[in-house]
C-alpha cells in the first residue's frame, strides 16, 4: 500500500471513528440516519461480495437479515446468551439458513434472483408460522440492547455507530482480501468464462456456495445488529423487501465491483434521500432518488466509485490494453456457425 | 495414460461418437484429424468431462473417469486448450495462468509460471487484459499455457495453430515440439495442417462422422482409402 493510501486510510478512519461522533454524537437524530446507512452498507457489502466474486444476483438477502436477527434475538432473549456473541451467531444461522438456498445455485441470472427471493418468503412463513418460537406476526418486544464495551456504551447512539461501523469495515476487510486472493481472480474470471475456470481445475460451484455462505453470514450479522438496536422483531420487519431493494441500489449507485463503493453508495443514497430529498419532497421523496439511481446507470453504469476515478477524485482501476478484436466462441469454446 | 472403450456420443438423434476405443501409452502424441464435424472436438469434450458420454469407459493414469467433473479431471491430470481461445475474463496473462496453476496443479510456484511465459514468448504481455488485449497467435499461446499451468500429464491442443499464417504456424508448431520435450507431455492434438501433424505426431487417429476410421503412422493414415474418401467424400479413391 503506497504512502498516499495509507494516509487517506488512516484520515478516513479518523474522521469515522472520532470525527463523526464528535460533530454529530448530541445529534440523535442525524446519528440514527447515519446508522440505518451504515446498516444498508453493511447488506450492501456482503450483496456485492456475492455479487461481484459469486457473480450471483440476489433479490433474497432480506432472507439472511432476517434469519440473523431472529437467531440473535432468540439466543439472547430465551437461552441468555450475551448479544455480542449472538450476533456472530445469528450470522451464523444465516450462513447455515443460506444452505437450504443451494439448490438454486444450478439457475442462472434472473432465475436464481427470483428463486432466492422466493427463499426470503419461505422464511419469512416460518418466521410467522413458527409462533411459539418466533412469536408469530406479533414478532418479539424488549429485545435486549448492546452491552458497555470498554467503557464504551454500545447502546448508546454513538456507540451502535461505533459497532456497527466495525462490522461494516470488517466486511469490507474481508471482501478486499477475497477480492484479492487467487480464489478472488479466479471468482471475478467466472462470470464471463465459466468454463475457461473449471477446465483448469476451477470447482466455480463450490467457489459460489462458498460466496453464499459469506454473504449471508455478513448479512445475518447485520440483522442481528439491527434487532438489538431498535429492540423489536417482526417476520413483516425483518423479512422487508427493504433489507434487500436498498442495499442493491446502495451498491449499485457506489459500484458494487468496489470494496468501497457500497459503503459510499449506502451513505450518499440514504443520507441524501432523507436529509435532502425527504426535506423537500416529504411524499414521494424516492421517486427523486429513483431518477437519481437511473441517472447513474446511465453516466456510469459502473457506479460512483469508478466515475469518481475516471474524474480524477478516486483511485483509477488497473490499466488495460487496448481492446483487440477476438473470435466469438459458444459456450463448449467452439467457433459460432 | 489414456484409454477409450466403445465410446459414443449423441446429441438427441444426432451420434457425435460411435463405439470409439482407442489407447495411448505414457509420452505418446497422438494426431487426432478428420473433416469439420467428424466429432474431434466432441471427443475432446468428452475426455476433458466438459460432456459426459452417452455410454462407453474411459480410463486415465489407470483408473477410470466416470462421471469426474470437468475441473476434478483438470487436478487428474488433463489440461485442455479451446479451438476459439477461452481467456479468463478481467484477469492478466499471469494471472490466467497463476488461476490455472493454483487450482489446476493445487499449488503456487511464480516461476513456473515464469518459465511458461517465456516457453510461450508471453513474458512482455504478462500484465495485459488477457481478454483484450492479445493478438491472435498470443491468445493461442494463452491457451496452451493455461493448460500447461495445471501442470497435466495429457494435453489436449484443439486447433491451436488455426487461423495462423504459415510463418507463425512453423514457428508455434516449433515451440511445441520445446514445450513437450520440456514437459515430457503425452499429447492429443487436433490439426488440419497436414505438415504439422506429420511433424509433432508419430501416430495418427482420423475421426468420420464420429467413428474412427483410421489409426496408424501419418504415412498409413494419409495413404489410407477410407481416410482420403472422408476428405474428398470421392467414392472412387
Amino acid at each position: 500500500m503506497t504512502m498516499m493510501r495509507s494516509g487517506l486510510l488512516l484520515g478516513f478512519l479518523a474522521v469515522a471513528y472520532l470525527g463523526v461522533p464528535l460533530l454529530f454524537g448530541g445529534m440523535d437524530y442525524v446519528m440514527s440516519l447515519v446508522i440505518a446507512a451504515l446498516t444498508i452498507a453493511g447488506i450492501a457489502v456482503a450483496w456485492a461480495l456475492l455479487g461481484n466474486l459469486g457473480g450471483l444476483v440476489s433479490f433474497g438477502h432480506a432472507a439472511f437479515f432476517g434469519v440473523g436477527a431472529y437467531v440473535s434475538a432468540l439466543l439472547v432473549m430465551d437461552n441468555g446468551w450475551p448479544v455480542l456473541p449472538a450476533m456472530l451467531a445469528g450470522g451464523l444461522g444465516a450462513a447455515i439458513a443460506s444452505v437450504a438456498t443451494m439448490p438454486a445455485l444450478r439457475l442462472r441470472g434472473p432465475y436464481f434472483a427470483l428463486a432466492i427471493l422466493a427463499y426470503a418468503h419461505i422464511f419469512k412463513i416460518l418466521a410467522v408460522e413458527f409462533s411459539s418460537i418466533t412469536g408469530g406476526a406479533g414478532g418479539l418486544l424488549s429485545i435486549p440492547g448492546f452491552p458497555t464495551v470498554f467503557g464504551l456504551d454500545l447502546a448508546s447512539k454513538t456507540g451502535a455507530y461505533v459497532l456497527i461501523l466495525t462490522i461494516v469495515l470488517a466486511w469490507m476487510a474481508v471482501y478486499h482480501a477475497i477480492r484479492r486472493s487467487t480464489w478472488g481472480l479466479a471468482l471475478r474470471a467466472m462470470h464471463d468464462s465459466e468454463l475457461a475456470t473449471r477446465v483448469v481445475g476451477v470447482p466455480s460451484t463450490h467457489l459460489k456456495a462458498v460466496m453464499l455462505v459469506v454473504s449471508a453470514f455478513m448479512t445475518g450479522v447485520v440483522g442481528a445488529f439491527n434487532a438489538h438496536q431498535i429492540s423489536f422483531l417482526d417476520p413483516e420487519y425483518a423479512f422487508s423487501g427493504t433489507w434487500t431493494v436498498l442495499p442493491i441500489a446502495a451498491a449499485i449507485f457506489g459500484g458494487y465491483r468496489t470494496v468501497w463503493g457500497p459503503l459510499m453508495g449506502a451513505l450518499v443514497v440514504y443520507l441524501l434521500d432523507q436529509l435532502v430529498f425527504k426535506e423537500i419532497m416529504p411524499s414521494g421523496h424516492q421517486l427523486v432518488f429513483g431518477v437519481l439511481l437511473g441517472a447513474m446507470i446511465l453516466l456510469s453504469p459502473q457506479g460512483l466509485m469508478p466515475l469518481l476515478a475516471r474524474l480524477g477524485v478516486a483511485r483509477p482501476r488497473r490499466e488495460t490494453a487496448p481492446q483487440a478484436a477476438a473470435p466469438h466462441a459458444t459456450e463448449d469454446g467452439n467457433a459460432r456457425a | 495414460m489414456l484409454a477409450l472403450d466403445d465410446v459414443s456420443m449423441n446429441f438427441g438423434g444426432v451420434a457425435a461418437l460411435r463405439n470409439v476405443t482407442f489407447a495411448m501409452d505414457e509420452g505418446e502424441t497422438l494426431g487426432l484429424i478428420g473433416p469439420n464435424g467428424a466429432g474431434k472436438t466432441t471427443l475432446f469434450n468428452v475426455i476433458s468431462g466438459v460432456l459426459t458420454p452417452s455410454a462407453g469407459r474411459l480410463e486415465f493414469a489407470g483408473k477410470p473417469l466416470g462421471k469426474a467433473a470437468n475441473w476434478r479431471r483438470a487436478r487428474q491430470g488433463i489440461g485442455r486448450t479451446f479451438q476459439i481461445p477461452q481467456p479468463m475474463h478481467e484477469l492478466t496473462v499471469r494471472e490466467n495462468l497463476m488461476v490455472a496453476q493454483r487450482f489446476g496443479a493445487g499449488r503456487t510456484d511464480g516461476r513456473r509460471i515464469d518459465e511458461i511465459l517465456d516457453l510461450l514468448d508471453l513474458t512482455a504481455k504478462q500484465h495485459i487484459d488477457a481478454a483484450h488485449g492479445l493478438a491472435l497467435t498470443e491468445q493461442k499461446a494463452l491457451e496452451v499455457g493455461k493448460a500447461l499451468a495445471v501442470e497435466p500429464r495429457l494435453l489436449m491442443l484443439d486447433e491451436v495453430l488455426g487461423g495462423l499464417e504459415t510463418a507463425t504456424k512453423r514457428a508455434f508448431g516449433q515451440t511445441l515440439q520445446r514445450v513437450r520435450e520440456r514437459y515430457g507431455l503425452t499429447m492429443i492434438v487436433i490439426e488440419h495442417d497436414i505438415e504439422t501433424i506429420k511433424t509433432l505426431c508419430p501416430r495418427v487417429v482420423v475421426l468420420n462422422f464420429g467413428e474412427l476410421i483410421a489409426d496408424g503412422t501419418p504415412d498409413e493414415v494419409f495413404n489410407d482409402a477410407r481416410v482420403i474418401r472422408s476428405y474428398t467424400g470421392d467414392s472412387a479413391a
